[in-house]
């Protein structure tokens, strides 16, 4: 039993049009996407802007509604899970991209951090102080601090925030989309190894939604790589970096920044010869709409969305 | 985990407190001279009349007096009498007491109404918000005045209460407009997202997370209401379809000057209520285009 | 545009419908039959039931409104309890005074607001803006009826400018030129009192308009390319300040309703506010409801306008 395992998983947004504002059209923000965690390892979700990756982690968590599939989580099925306080709700929390609109710019630290505490536990004041101010410990963050509101804190330093509001409650899976993109790179890593540090501690498992490469291969044990709503590639990380098989995943492998100068050129053909083949094969890759086929494993743990041959 | 890890020296905490939004609005508004003068006089006034009025008799105000009808302004009347013989500084009194009492019931009322329905139209959106709005548009075409007089006429027995009831049942949509629109951008913040994933009920984040953010509006609009519904409300008893002549408002005393030799030989009777009315509302406005520029300020600071 | 266009006029019809069942149900409340007109609100409850069983007034309540709403369509608004005549020739009388009073004062609200709002938002933060804005912030607190009252005691009753009630020297022939010039003179004083006091929200939005405009990428840039001063205010800015305000005019038909019933009062003015407080105050309360009916509809058109032109204003609109 997969610790968490989404099938065929759609999200389609309704168009509205004409006089009466009835649908028109959907727009199929996620269309048939299935993946399993395994517990205690991250899961990395890679996509453009606009591929459905972000879409993908909130219909799991419960913020975007499902149109069909099934998301079970310890074998519960909790695809439509809506109630406020239920345990799944406990067990599964979130780090959002934006780390200053993520913060209530209204409320104390204090405020911010014990709000699942007081949706699911009964401490009192004075207990529920304290367990803020181990979180923030824990987050390497002042204790002194927590009265401040959150305006007061640097980007990087309100991630933190939100990270500890995301464990306070001890859960078991975090989806964190984009946690990092918005910070600045000096601060990007001090924040993942920070999140590989208390994924160790407290035994985390992690879905992490990201654009940058670089980051995710620095993250993640397993890799699903989407273009408009569905899968492209699916695998290991060593699958996907050094055997990548479908063509956008090519592409993008080939774009990751290469620091050693002497190999500077090498690169430019070496991307351009990618591309080259990106323009002339798309066709064999995509179907007539531009969307991938469905996926074929080529291995035991890699899969490649590839067409029917002949 | 040691016993003692994480608890922190609350001298040190209060140290590090950072002083509340509306605190730092107050701050502002302290130093606005004008607002806070006119803060003041508003306070001044209040006083005044709410504890002058415990010792004036409303119905010996209100009691017809034949030998003593319109006097001008002397010792024993010091704003002269009406046609009624009824002394005016009295009336005056209890009819400011009378509009603030109003203003501010319909104030409050209308704000309750109007952020709970701003709130809950906005935040869910979609369908609720269609059909709430839908409602909101048609008591936003209703003829307002004329209904309001309508009612006035013919419900027979009314009272403060019944009165700002039904003011209040055709005042609370500007609010519920505005308060709905910064919700529906308010609703698509992280934060609110977030208290989800926390397990926050809707309810919850309604009220105590996208609240607050919309707190300097509420105070805001509701201070510059407060005027405009002290406007209306003597503007109603002025047409004489307001409070009747035995509550007096600073409507009433403005409507015996309906009368053409009132109004151009008895000056005592209309003049001393309509600059009343005047200084009111420029205070009230003072104060509260004071406490917009503040809570302005404080945006801009982040 | 016509899509917008379509919905919005569809949006119309439940408002007016409900307008009407409001009406309706406040025309059930007031005493006698107030539909019809044609009983005494005043008679007796005992003969009242008899004379409602007469004239077939037990009906359920859906089919007198069937009846009524029938009658409105063939324009028959009830009959004048008090002048014994047709409520809509009654109306025809009024709403025509009412009409010139709502021109004259629309006319004085952008005659004052247009080039105050322009002086004021060109030379902003000059001691004539701040004069200006003085104004206009005095005018936000200023009660129209108060303003009224003070207006009409200065100019009617003090200085004797101009007439203090009617809207036409009783005995002049109509036709005549002194007739006209009467009308006039009665004019001119309710509209103006209503117009400087409704016309400080347009000056301060044309006001606010320029300075923002002023600040725009586009204006620079044509600065920049070298327009004179008086090119890049006529061409460029006034050309995108004041096409907003054309849409305050839908708005302005919904405020002068409510003004006129003021100003008609204060002014002795023979229009349809007038109308409508006497009625109310002589019980004759079929041209109450006829009269509401009628605001109200006005009203819904003036949104329905203020809609229209802001939509061909601003596109974006177009789209929600």
């Amino acid at each position: 039993m997969a610790f968490l395992e989404v099938k065929d998983l759609k999200v389609h947004f309704p168009i509205k049009g004409g006089i009466f504002g009835r649908t028109v059209d959907h727009i199929k923000a996620v269309d048939g996407v299935s993946f399993e965690l395994e517990k205690g390892k991250t899961y990395g979700l890679v996509g453009e802007s606009g591929s459905g990756k972000t879409t993908t982690g909130r219909a799991i968590i419960g913020l975007n509604n499902i149109t069909s599939g099934s998301v079970t989580y310890e074998g519960q099925d909790i695809t439509n899970i809506r109630r406020a306080k239920s345990s799944v709700r406990k067990d599964i929390q979130m780090i959002f991209q934006d780390p200053y609109s993520s913060l209530n710019p209204k409320k104390r630290v204090l405020d911010i951090v014990a709000e699942p505490i007081r949706n699911f536990e009964s401490m009192t004041k004075k207990e529920e102080r304290i367990r803020v101010q181990e979180l923030m410990e824990l987050v390497g963050l002042s204790p002194e601090s927590i009265l401040k509101y959150p305006h007061e804190f640097s980007g990087g330093q309100r991630q933190r925030i939100g990270i500890a509001r995301a464990v306070a409650l001890k859960p078991k899976l975090i989806v964190a989309d984009e946690p990092v993109s918005a910070l600045d790179v000096s601060v990007q890593a001090q924040v993942l190894n920070f999140m590989q540090d208390i994924q160790k501690e407290l035994d985390l498992t992690y879905l992490f939604i990201g654009h940058d490469l670089g980051v995710i291969k620095h993250m993640c044990d397993h890799i699903g790589i989407m273009y408009r709503g569905r899968y492209v590639e699916e695998g290991t990380v060593n699958d996907i970096f050094t055997n990548p098989q479908h063509i956008y995943t090519k592409r993008l492998v080939a774009a990751i920044p290469d620091i050693d100068p002497n190999k500077r050129a090498e690169q430019r053909a070496f991307r351009k010869e990618v591309q080259t083949e990106y323009e002339q094969s798309f066709n064999d890759y995509f179907d007539e709409e531009g969307l991938a086929y469905d996926l074929k494993p080529i291995s035991d743990t890699h899969l490649v969305a590839l067409p029917e041959k002949g | 985990m040691e016993t003692n890890k994480g608890v922190v020296d609350e001298k040190a905490l209060k140290a590090q407190k950072s002083p509340s939004g509306i605190s730092i609005i107050w701050r502002e508004l302290v130093k606005d001279k004008l607002a806070f003068g006119s803060l003041i006089f508003l306070v001044l006034i209040s006083v005044f009349v709410y504890g002058t009025a415990i010792f004036l008799d409303q119905d010996e105000i209100v009691t017809v007096d034949l030998f003593s009808i319109h006097q001008p302004p002397s010792e024993e009347f010091w704003l002269g009498t009406d046609y009624g013989g009824r002394d005016i500084f009295g009336q005056l009194i209890i009819g400011t007491r009378n509009s603030l009492t109003i203003g501010v019931l319909v104030t409050l009322m209308t704000g309750i109404i109007g952020i709970v329905f701003g709130l809950v139209a906005g935040y869910y959106g979609g369908h609720v918000d269609n059909i709430l709005m839908r409602i909101l548009d048609f008591f936003l075409v209703l003829p307002f005045m004329m209904i309001v007089i309508v009612f006035v006429a013919i419900v027979p027995k009314y009272s403060v209460l019944t009165f700002s009831l039904i003011m209040t049942a055709f005042l609370w949509m500007g609010i519920a407009r505005l308060i709905r629109s910064k919700a529906l951008q308010e609703k698509e913040l992280d934060y609110v997202q977030a208290s989800k994933t926390l397990g926050s009920s809707n309810f919850k984040i309604m009220f105590t997370q996208v609240l607050p953010n919309l707190s300097s509006l509420i105070i805001v609009t509701m201070t510059l209401n407060l005027a405009a519904n002290i406007g209306l409300e003597s503007g109603l008893s002025f047409l004489g379809f307001g409070f009747p002549e035995s509550t007096p408002s600073l409507g009433t005393l403005l409507g015996y000057a309906r009368n053409p030799q009132t109004l151009e030989f008895r000056w005592w009777i209309w003049v001393p209520a309509s600059v009343l009315i005047l200084l009111l509302m420029l205070a009230i406005r003072n104060v509260g285009e004071a406490l917009k520029r503040a809570t302005d300020a404080r945006q801009r600071r982040g | 545009m016509w899509k917008f266009t379509v919905r919005r006029l569809l949006i119309m019809i439940p408002q007016i419908i409900a307008l009407s069942i409001v009406i309706f149900v406040l025309a059930q409340m007031m005493p006698g039959d107030a539909l019809s007109g044609m009983i005494d609100p005043n008679v007796d409850p005992e003969r009242l039931e008899e004379l409602r069983e007469k004239h077939g007034w037990n009906d359920p309540w859906y089919v007198q409104y069937a009846d009524w709403v029938g009658g409105l369509m063939q324009g028959d608004l009830g009959q004048s309890f008090r002048f014994k005549m047709d409520v809509t020739e009654l109306i025809g009388q009024r709403i025509v005074n009412s009409f010139w009073l709502s021109l004259a004062t629309l006319l004085f609200t952008y005659l004052i607001a247009i080039p105050l709002g322009i002086i004021s938002g060109r030379y902003n933060d000059t001691l004539l803006d701040q004069t200006i804005t003085g104004y206009t912030y005095i005018g936000f607190a200023t009660p129209l009826f108060i303003f009224g009252l003070v207006m009409l005691w200065v100019f009617g009753f003090m200085l004797g400018w101009f007439p203090t009630s009617g809207s036409v020297t009783p005995g002049l022939e109509a036709g005549t030129f002194e007739y006209f010039v009467s009308k006039v003179n009665h004019l001119i004083l309710p509209a103006l009192s209503m117009a400087l006091i409704t016309t400080v929200s347009t000056v301060q939005y044309l006001r606010n308009e320029i300075i923002d405009t002023k600040q725009r990428d586009f204006i620079l840039t044509a600065r920049a390319k070298g327009a004179s001063e008086s090119r890049v205010y006529n061409r460029h800015i006034l050309r995108n300040s004041l096409l907003p305000i054309a849409a305050f005019f839908g708005f302005e038909i919904t405020s002068l309703i409510g003004g006129t019933i003021f100003i008609e009062n204060i002014f002795g003015y023979p229009g349809m506010g007038q109308l409508f407080l006497e009625s109310i105050t002589m019980r004759d309360y079929t041209v109450v409801t006829a009269v509401t009916l009628l605001f109200g509809i006005a009203s819904i058109v003036g949104a329905l306008l203020s809609d229209i032109i802001l939509s061909l204003v601003d596109p974006r609109i177009r789209i929600k």
